[in-house]
């Protein structure tokens, strides 16, 4: 039961349809933890892209010989291994990086999204669909970490890349970590406004 | 209920067992001793001492174990009425989270035989495990002040049963994954520097106790099974499951600090869930936008508790 | 049967070649790792003296790294300070123990290569074998004393202290005189916005200049930072005031207490106790060790 989407639909099916933050609500963790900044976004959104298109690439090339009983566990080391090199690599050439995001990069391990990804469709698409579809899933966490990440930086910081924008601190409180519960639950609810109002739209 | 009347039972013989040895008294002179307020230590003795002797400061010594060599200067050492105990004010504010040795020096050799006691003061090892408990249950809530473990929080807080059935499970199998993770660390990947195996080796240990969990269940208590082995392979998708142990590693804990942090870390999630189940069984009822219903009023239901939760910080009971 | 050796014999396989991926990759980054770590730590040090890519170090400063052990001998505790040994090949080193009260105990040379005396393990192993058996030996920590031709120019002391969360690692810049040159916080884990502000300018800039009679009493004031002393805090990164302006205005203060954070008064009261405490000990133990080696005349290039 092959896909019967293009490869560019895949990659926007991951970020509109089937957002893995807005739509999926998968991997809330660092959605609601890190997405302090536009920068902390953009960097997450890499390392988690990277994790994602190899862990779909691999488990598609040898989809065939996972025993069913042990997929799981097959899922889990593939990701493990992944994200330790992955790990490995940011904290010999981008220590910087490192140092902010360092817990949160390994715990990509634990997240949802790559798992189920994993068994929804790496495990059963060829290989280019999983490529392209990890791409997507990628891509969308990373659009979506942006986009909390600009309310966030913008209100909180009044910068926006580090780029000094409105001159002066909002409120300091949505920097503080547990903003992101709210701005995620707004920019949610918002999200689902416009959808209803664009499914109106198109029926009548 | 069977299980947690096992659970404090084994949390009563624990205290127990750490609260022996500080039963068990120093011979010699000193019946106690602790920090007073954080420039004094209490110095509690046997018997009524020799003002003369026990309130002058020159017969004190005091530093922190890890300077033997800076002194720490005595502004004065008051005894209260009956003479039995002995207030030590120092001039500076002490480190008290390090422990101090304490030297009396040239006492008069008829009252104990010796000229010098020395002795160690120290925050009581079981508050210092009491705090790490605490922290993980109340102030780093893994849930509401670390932030992690939030897909699954999302998912089963719906139902008061549900959550309750989460927590407990969670609970288990955290406390018994952090402590083989604690065992393969120490013994296994610390003297081999096997460090970057961290990731693999505790998910591996976290799916195997899962494993063991689920066989285990099935086999001595089915209705329990039934109740709760659902929950079991959401354990796995719980970033929190795999928080504790690489805390567990940077931070270099024992054995007993592992269990507790587990511990804490078990219940600070039991707790978050029921407590959110509550509020969202209530919200139900309530009228909120459509395009709020669900999961983007829950969020922000959890904002405000880790709001709440923000009272916590810098909490410090012991 | 047949099914569970399958089982087996697949997961072992993808544990081996997840096993050797990481290996692998453990291999090749490992090495660019802890050169990052170290390139940073002198990057941060040279900062803390006032050089940067501007204003580049001249080739005649040099670091001189001094470690601290503790020498516990059945019940008596001496301090062993691990010197390097001028005049000479670059390997050579002293231990110096000293007593608790300051006398010189003994002297003992032994040779270690500079890149392995980097490495704690391989430095507690010489010292170890340097002392002899019988007695143990415990790292406390470590001083750089930096050296232009062979004159004192300042102390590099990195020191950890508890804050309002866990532990502040910070490594903190002194003049010859115990005059504060510099603080730079290396790690915290205070929260973000509140006690995390002790990174920025406007608060660890105002332990610079300091001098050492201000430090010794130096206390925590809950005022709002006057704005023209906030200018020359931050001078370095607006660079709006001239350098003789700062300087001018630092004068002014330097005698004053530091001025809290919003919001974050016990994370400054901990900075401050820390920092107290690590010039105050410090000063203490150099005046000793100076003492000593004077006596002793062990030459060593500071």
């Amino acid at each position: 039961m092959a896909t019967d989407k293009s490869n560019l639909q895949l990659v926007v099916n991951g970020i509109l349809n089937e957002n893995p933050i807005f739509r999926l609500v998968l991997s809330m963790c660092p959605a609601v933890g890190i997405s302090t900044t536009v920068m902390n976004g953009i960097m997450l959104g890499v390392a988690v892209l990277f994790v994602q298109v190899f862990s779909s690439c691999t488990i598609s090339l040898v989809k065939n010989w996972i025993h069913p009983r042990i997929r799981i566990p097959t899922y889990t080391l593939t990701i493990a291994t992944w994200v330790t090199v992955i790990d490995m690599v940011l904290a010999a050439y981008l220590p910087e990086a490192y140092a902010k995001m360092g817990i949160f990069v390994k715990l990509i391990v634990a997240f949802a999204i790559i798992t189920m990804r994993l068994e929804m469709f790496a495990s059963k698409e060829n290989l280019t669909h999983s490529f392209w579809d990890g791409v997507g899933m990628g891509l969308g966490f990373m659009v979506g970490m942006m986009a909390i990440g600009f309310v966030r930086e913008l209100l909180g910081l009044g910068t926006i890349l580090g780029y000094d924008v409105l001159g002066f601190r909002p409120l300091l409180f949505f920097i503080l970590p547990l903003a992101g519960f709210f701005c995620v639950g707004l920019m949610m609810g918002f999200f689902n406004y416009i959808e209803t109002r664009y499914k109106r739209v198109k029926q009548g | 209920m069977h299980r947690l009347t096992m659970l404090m039972r084994a949390l009563a013989v624990l205290t127990l067992a750490l609260l022996l040895p500080v039963l068990a008294q120093a011979d010699g002179l000193i019946a106690g001793k602790s920090f007073g307020n954080d420039r004094e230590i209490v110095v509690t003795f046997k018997a009524p001492v020799d003002q003369a002797v026990f309130a002058d400061p020159a017969h004190y010594l005091v530093y922190e174990e890890s300077d033997p060599d800076i002194r720490l200067e005595l502004a004065d050492v008051r005894l209260d009425s009956t003479g039995k105990i002995a207030f030590l004010g120092f001039k500076e504010p002490l480190n008290t989270t390090r422990p101090h040795v304490v030297s009396m020096i040239d006492l008069p050799a008829a009252v104990t035989g010796r000229t010098v006691e020395t002795f160690r003061v120290a925050k009581p090892y079981l508050g210092y495990l009491l705090s790490i408990l605490v922290s993980a249950l109340l102030i780093n809530n893994f849930v509401f002040t670390k932030y992690l473990g939030l897909c699954v929080f999302f998912g089963t807080s719906k139902r008061r049963d549900t959550a309750k059935g989460m927590g407990v499970t969670f609970t288990i199998v955290m406390v018994v994954s952090a402590l083989m993770s604690w065992f393969f660390y120490q013994f296994v990947m610390k003297p081999h520097g096997l460090d970057f195996l961290q990731i693999v080796v505790f998910i591996g240990l976290v799916s195997l106790t899962v494993q063991a969990v689920d066989t285990i269940l099935r086999k001595v208590n089915p209705a329990l099974f039934n109740a709760f082995g659902v929950y079991l392979v959401l354990v796995i998708a719980n970033c929190v499951i795999i928080a504790v142990p690489l805390i567990m590693a940077n931070n270099e804990y024992n054995f007993l600090e592992t269990f507790m942090l587990a511990l804490g870390a078990g219940g600070g999630f039991l707790l978050a869930l029921y407590m959110m189940a509550s509020v969202r069984e209530r919200m139900e009822l309530a009228r909120v936008p459509k395009s709020f219903k669900g999961v983007p009023i829950a969020f922000i239901v959890a904002g405000q508790f880790a709001l709440a939760f923000l009272g916590f910080s810098g909490l410090s009971l012991f | 049967m047949k099914d569970i050796s399958t089982i087996i014999f697949r997961l072992t396989l993808t544990c081996l070649v997840a096993a050797l991926i990481m290996g692998g990759s453990f291999i090749v980054t490992n090495r660019a790792k802890q050169h990052n770590q170290q390139v940073n730590e002198q990057k941060v040090m040279l900062s803390l003296l006032g050089y940067s890519a501007a204003k580049p170090a001249p080739a005649s400063l040099a670091l001189h790294p001094v470690y601290r052990y503790l020498v516990t001998e059945q019940d008596v505790q001496t301090l062993g300070y691990l010197v390097p040994v001028a005049g000479g090949a670059t390997d050579a080193f002293a231990l110096v123990t000293i007593a608790l009260d300051g006398k010189f105990v003994a002297r003992h040379d032994l040779r270690l290569a500079p890149e392995k005396a980097e490495q704690a393990k391989e430095r507690l192993q010489a010292v170890q074998t340097a002392v002899g058996s019988g007695k143990t030996i415990q790292y406390a920590d470590q001083t750089i004393i930096v050296t232009d031709n062979g004159q004192r120019q300042a102390y590099l002391l990195p020191g950890e202290f508890p804050g309002f969360k866990t532990f502040v690692k910070v490594i903190l810049a002194l003049d010859p005189g115990f005059t504060v040159l510099g603080l730079e916080i290396m790690e915290h884990e205070e929260d973000p916005g509140l006690g995390g502000e002790i990174v920025q300018d406007y608060f660890k800039n105002q332990f610079r200049g300091k001098p050492y009679e201000a430090l010794k009493k130096l206390g925590v004031v809950k005022e709002p930072l006057p704005d023209e002393y906030r200018g020359a805090l931050e001078a370095g990164k607006t660079g709006r005031l001239g350098p003789e302006e700062v300087a001018r205005i630092q004068e002014q203060y330097k005698d004053h207490d530091i001025y809290a954070l919003t919001g974050a008064t016990i994370s400054s009261r901990s900075v401050t106790n820390g920092v107290k405490g690590i010039v105050k000990k410090f000063a203490y133990r150099i005046a000793f060790l100076d003492r000593v080696l004077a006596e002793q005349r062990i030459v060593v290039p500071f």
